[in-house]
C-alpha cells in the first residue's frame, strides 16, 4: 500500500471510529506527506462518512455514533480546508441554511451542514428558530446557490412556504432545499421546493448519500 | 398422605372451591381463576394484590369467615402498603396471608387484573378536606302577612343568620327552580354554594351528599374519578381515549390540524366535549345496577324495557348527572387551548407562549358539560405552551416544594414532562419521548391489554427470555407455549425490554446487537424482508397471530432517542440547578404503578440514583386534579405553582444535543452508575466502546 493509500485509510477510520484525534493526526500527516489536501478531505474524510452512513442506514450505528463521527470529521477538516485551493478564479458555490422559525431542532441540519462544509461550499448558517425574512435576507446579501430550511414540527413547517414565495420572487435561480420530519414530498412540491430529504432519519442518509455523488463529480473534475 | 383442604370463596366474582391448606391467597385465586394483580410474582414488594378477608359467618356459603383464618399480619411487608385503618378492616396482601381455614375474600377493582389494564386508577393520597362545595341545609318559616319577604332574601337571611353566609349570589338557572324547591319539603333546603359565594343548587329537604369530578384529559387517553365531595371517596373511575386521535397522535399534529382546516378547531373541541359528556355518563353509570333488556313477547311492539339486576349487598348511589357540583379538569396546555375553544396556534410555535396561565371557572353550560347547569369547571393553570395543568396536577399531587429533598418526576406520556426540585428551586420542562414508549411505532407494539408481553427477563447467560403477558399470571418458564397467546409488547414491557437486552449483553451499550455474543443464538436473525437485525422475544408457538415476538434495531433506536431525551432533560435541569444526584425519582404515568424501578435505571432512563428511592406514583396528574376539587387551597396552590415553577426549554440549551446523544447510549456514555454495581454485570457496566467482553472470553 503506497503511503497516500495508507493514510486516506487511517482517515476513513479514524471517521468510522470516531476518533477525532487519530483523525486529525492523520490530516496532518497528509499534509506532512503532501498527500493532495482535496484528496484527503474526499477521499479520506468523505469516504468514511459514506462508510458511516452505510452503518446508519443498517441500524448499526445510531444518532450518536454519527454526530461523533461527524465531531471527527471535523477535526481532520479543520486542518485540511485551508489548505485546499480553488483552481483558476471560478466562484465557491455557497449556502444559506438554518431551522425555521419557531424550531429549535437542529441536529438534522448540522449534518446537512456538514455535507457543504466537506464539500467546500461557503456556508452561512444562521442557526434555528431563523424568522422567515432573515432567510430571505441573507439569501439575497450573499446571493446564494442554494438555501436550505429544516423544520422538525407540522406547527412550523408552514413557514417554509412563506420564504419559497418570497425568495423566489426575488430570486428565481436560487435552489431550495428543504428537510425534516413532518416535510414529505408532496409538501416539498406544494411548496415549490426544489429538493428535499425524507424524514428526519434520511436526512443524516441522504445527506451523507449527496456527499458519495459530490466525490464522484469531484472524481470526474480532478482526473 | 392426603392433603387438608380449605373452602375459599372470592367475591365479587362469586368463585369458589377448595385449595390446600397453606396456599396463599394469590395461589388460590389461580387455583380457582381468579385474577388478582400482582406484577411481582409474589415478591412482596408490589402491594398490588391488595384484598380483604372478611369477617363473620356467611349464610349463603355456609361458611364462618374470620381474619383468623389466614396467617399473622406481617407488619415489615403489609404495613407499607395497608394503613392501620384498612388493616383493621382486613385487609392484607394476597401473596402475604396464607389461608389456615375457611375464608371469604373480597377482591377490591384496583387489585383486580385483566380488565383494568389500561385504566390510569387513583391512588391512595392524602389530601385535605375543604371542598369548592358546601352544602347548607336549612329550616325556613313559611311567609305570612307579617313576613312577606322574596324567597331569596328569605333563603339568604336564614343562611347568613345560621352559618354566617354573607353576600351570596346565585346563578338564574338556579334562581328559576327556587319558588317550587323552597315549599317543596315544607320550607326546608339544602343549598349547595361554591366558594362560599354563590348558590349554584338547591334542593328540597335535607341533602347529605354531593359529587365531582376530576378529570384528567390526556392527548391518548381521559380518566375521571367520581369522588364525594362530602367523604373524598372515590366512588367510580371511568376512563376514555381522547376522541381528538383521529386528527393525529400528538399534540403537534392537532395544532397543525387546527391551522389547516377550516373549523378543526370547533370540531376538536366539540369531540373532547363529547368525549367528557361520555366520560361523566360512563362513571355515573357505575353507581347504578346493570341492565337487562327484558325480552318480549312476539308481536310486542312496544319500547325497549329494562330490568336492573341487583347485586346482593350493594348499596346504589344512583347519582345523576344532575348530582354532579363540580368539575376539576386537568390538561396539557394544547389540549386545554382546544377544549376550550382558544387559538392553540402560538402554542405551537417557538417560544410557545400559552394564551392564559391563570386557572378559569368557567360555567359547565358554557362549555355545554352535562352536570348541574349553575356548576363551574375548573380549568387548571398553564406552566407554558409544553407543561399544563396536567403536570401542575403533578405537583399538586407529590408537593416536591414542601421538602427539602430533592425530586425528580417523570411523567411518561406521549410527552415527557419533568419536574426537579425542593422548596428552594423547583424547575420543570418538557421532552418529545414520542409515542414509543407506549407502544406505537415499534414492530410489535401493542397498548396494555391482553397477550401484551409486560415483563422481560434475559438470562445473561443463555441469552434465553422468560416473559410474561397480561391475561395469563404464569411467565413462560412455567406455562405451556400455547397459554401464552402473545400478541405483541407493551409500555411496561418496553421498559423492561431494552433493559434486559443491555443487561444480558444481547445488545452492547450504544444500542447495536452484540453479533459476536449471539452468532449461535437462534433468537437473533437478520429478517429477510427488510434486512433488519432482530432479536426473538417469542416463538411462533408462543403467539396467538401465528408469528414470532421481536424487537428489531430499529424498535431499539426508537426506544433509546425516546429514553434518551427523557435522561438529558433530567440532567440538563440538574445542571441548572448545581447539583449531581437527586435524592428522590418518581415515575408516573399512565404505566407509572407498573414500572420496575430496578429496570428502569438499568436502561438509564435517568440519571444514577438509588434504586430503593425510585417509586412508580402512577396517574400523578389525575391524582392532584383529585385533590384540586377536594380542598380548594389546592386551586390557589396550583395557580402558584404555575407561576412559580421554572420551566426550561430544553432544546436551547447549548449541550442539548451533546447531551441528548450520549444519554441515547445504555445506561449513558460516561455517566458513572454506582448503583447499578452488583445489578448489572461489571462486564457489562464497565464494557469499552466496541461492546462487552466476558471475562473468560478475553484473550
Amino acid at each position: 500500500m503506497s503511503n497516500q493509500e495508507e493514510i486516506l485509510a487511517e482517515l476513513r477510520e479514524a471517521v468510522v471510529e470516531y476518533e477525532e484525534d487519530d483523525c486529525a493526526e492523520a490530516a496532518q500527516r497528509a499534509l506532512d506527506e503532501g498527500v493532495d489536501p482535496m484528496i484527503a478531505v474526499m477521499e479520506g474524510l468523505a469516504a468514511g462518512m459514506e462508510e458511516v452512513g452505510v452503518l446508519f442506514d443498517t441500524n448499526e450505528y445510531f444518532v450518536p455514533e454519527v454526530l461523533m463521527c461527524a465531531d471527527a470529521l471535523y477535526k481532520g477538516l479543520d486542518i485540511l480546508r485551508p489548505h485546499i485551493t480553488l483552481e483558476g478564479d471560478a466562484p465557491k458555490a455557497s449556502v444559506v441554511i438554518g431551522s425555521i422559525q419557531g424550531d429549535v431542532h437542529d441536529i438534522g441540519k448540522n449534518l446537512v451542514k456538514m455535507m457543504f462544509d466537506v464539500a467546500g461550499w461557503d456556508v452561512y448558517d444562521l442557526g434555528r428558530d431563523v424568522p422567515l425574512e432573515s432567510f430571505v435576507e441573507k439569501q439575497l446579501d450573499v446571493n446564494s446557490d442554494v438555501l436550505a430550511m429544516s423544520a422538525m414540527m407540522t406547527t412550523t413547517m408552514m413557514g417554509m412556504k412563506k420564504v419559497i414565495a418570497m425568495v423566489k420572487e426575488k430570486n428565481p435561480e436560487c435552489l431550495i432545499m428543504l428537510g425534516g420530519a413532518p416535510v414529505t414530498r408532496d409538501v416539498a412540491n406544494l411548496f415549490g421546493a426544489d429538493g428535499y430529504a425524507e424524514s428526519a432519519g434520511n436526512a443524516v442518509s441522504e445527506g451523507i448519500k449527496m456527499i458519495g455523488r459530490l466525490r464522484e463529480f469531484q472524481k470526474g473534475d480532478i482526473k | 398422605m392426603a392433603q387438608e383442604l380449605v373452602n375459599v370463596i372470592f367475591q365479587p366474582s362469586g368463585r369458589r372451591g377448595e385449595v390446600p391448606k397453606g396456599s396463599n391467597i394469590i395461589e388460590a385465586s389461580r387455583l380457582l381463576g381468579v385474577d388478582i394483580e400482582a406484577l411481582c410474582g409474589e415478591t412482596k414488594v408490589c402491594g398490588k394484590c391488595i384484598v380483604r378477608v372478611e369477617e363473620g359467618h356467611f349464610e349463603k356459603y355456609n361458611i364462618q369467615s374470620s381474619m383468623d383464618h389466614v396467617t399473622p399480619w406481617q407488619e415489615e411487608v403489609e404495613a407499607k402498603f395497608i394503613n392501620p385503618e384498612n388493616k383493621e378492616k382486613g385487609f392484607r396482601l394476597g401473596c402475604v396471608a396464607k389461608i389456615e381455614d375457611d375464608i371469604l375474600v373480597f377482591v377490591p377493582e384496583e387489585s383486580r387484573a385483566g380488565k383494568q389494564v389500561v385504566s390510569k386508577a387513583a391512588r391512595d393520597i392524602k389530601i385535605d378536606f375543604n371542598p369548592m362545595i358546601k352544602l347548607y341545609t336549612i329550616e325556613l318559616k313559611q311567609p305570612d302577612f307579617e313576613d312577606k319577604i322574596g324567597d331569596w332574601e328569605r333563603l339568604t337571611n336564614g343562611l347568613a343568620r345560621e352559618y354566617g353566609l354573607k353576600d351570596l349570589s346565585v346563578d338564574i338557572i338556579t334562581l328559576r327552580t327556587l319558588p317550587r324547591t323552597i315549599r317543596e319539603k315544607n320550607w326546608t333546603v339544602t343549598v349547595s354554594v361554591w366558594n362560599d359565594k354563590e348558590v349554584i343548587r338547591i334542593q328540597p329537604g335535607r341533602v347529605e351528599r354531593a359529587y365531582g369530578i376530576a378529570i384528567d384529559v390526556g392527548t391518548t387517553t381521559c380518566a375521571g374519578y367520581l369522588c364525594d365531595l362530602t367523604t373524598m371517596e372515590v366512588i367510580a373511575t371511568s376512563s376514555i381515549m381522547n376522541p381528538q386521535c383521529k386528527y393525529g397522535e400528538d399534540v403537534m399534529a392537532r395544532i397543525t390540524f387546527h391551522m389547516t382546516t377550516p373549523g378543526g378547531l370547533k370540531r376538536m373541541s366539540e369531540d373532547i366535549i363529547e368525549g367528557i359528556n361520555s366520560l361523566i355518563d360512563k362513571a355515573i353509570s357505575l353507581t347504578h345496577p346493570k341492565k337487562k333488556k327484558i325480552r318480549k313477547k312476539k308481536g310486542d311492539d312496544g319500547p325497549v324495557e329494562y330490568k336492573e339486576i341487583l347485586e346482593e349487598g350493594v348499596e346504589y348511589l344512583r347519582i345523576s348527572k344532575e348530582d354532579i357540583e363540580d368539575v376539576t379538569i386537568g390538561f396539557n396546555t394544547a389540549m386545554h387551548h382546544i377544549l376550550l375553544g382558544l387559538d392553540p396556534e402560538p402554542v405551537g410555535l417557538a417560544p410557545f407562549p400559552p394564551v392564559i396561565h391563570h386557572s378559569l371557572d368557567i360555567k359547565a353550560r358554557d362549555l355545554g358539560i352535562n352536570i348541574n347547569p349553575s356548576s363551574y369547571i375548573f380549568a387548571m393553570p398553564n406552566e407554558a405552551g409544553f407543561v399544563g395543568g396536567d403536570n401542575v396536577g403533578v405537583l399538586l399531587a407529590e408537593e416536591p416544594y414542601k421538602g427539602d429533598e430533592i425530586q425528580l418526576i417523570i411523567d411518561i406520556g406521549t410527552n415527557g414532562e419533568l419536574i426537579l426540585g425542593n422548596r428552594h428551586k423547583l424547575y420543570s420542562s418538557s421532552c418529545a419521548t414520542g409515542p414509543a414508549m407506549e407502544g406505537a411505532q415499534l414492530a410489535f407494539g401493542m397498548r396494555a391489554a391482553p397477550g401484551a408481553i409486560e415483563r422481560i427477563e434475559i438470562d445473561p447467560d443463555t441469552q434465553d427470555v422468560d416473559y410474561r403477558v397480561i391475561g395469563h399470571d404464569k411467565s413462560r418458564k412455567f406455562s405451556k407455549p400455547e397459554d401464552m397467546k402473545v400478541k405483541g409488547i407493551c409500555g411496561s414491557g418496553i421498559l423492561d425490554v431494552l433493559a434486559e437486552l443491555y443487561r444480558s449483553g444481547v445488545i452492547t451499550k450504544t444500542g447495536v446487537f452484540n453479533k459476536k455474543a449471539l452468532k449461535k443464538n437462534p433468537r437473533f436473525r437478520k429478517n429477510a424482508d427488510t434486512r433488519q437485525p432482530e432479536f426473538v422475544l417469542a416463538w411462533e408457538e408462543d403467539s396467538s397471530i401465528g408469528k414470532d415476538i421481536v424487537i428489531t434495531q430499529k424498535d431499539v433506536r426508537q426506544i433509546q432517542l425516546a429514553k434518551g431525551a427523557l435522561y438529558a432533560g433530567c440532567k440538563l435541569m440538574m445542571k441548572r440547578m448545581g447539583i449531581e444526584k437527586v435524592d428522590t425519582v418518581k415515575i408516573a404515568g399512565a404505566f407509572g404503578t407498573h414500572v420496575d424501578r430496578e429496570k428502569a435505571l438499568v436502561m438509564g432512563l435517568f440519571p444514577d440514583c438509588e434504586i430503593e428511592n425510585i417509586h412508580g406514583v402512577g396517574n400523578a396528574a389525575g391524582d392532584g386534579c383529585r385533590a384540586a376539587l377536594l380542598n380548594k387551597k389546592k386551586r390557589d396552590e396550583a395557580n402558584w405553582c404555575a407561576r412559580n415553577v421554572q420551566y426550561l426549554e430544553l432544546t436551547v440549551e447549548p449541550s442539548f444535543e451533546k447531551d441528548f446523544m450520549e444519554a441515547m447510549q445504555m445506561p449513558h456514555m460516561t455517566d458513572k452508575f454506582p448503583h447499578l454495581e452488583g445489578v448489572v454485570p461489571d462486564h457489562v457496566l464497565n464494557q469499552g466502546p466496541k461492546g462487552p467482553v466476558k471475562p473468560d472470553q478475553k484473550n
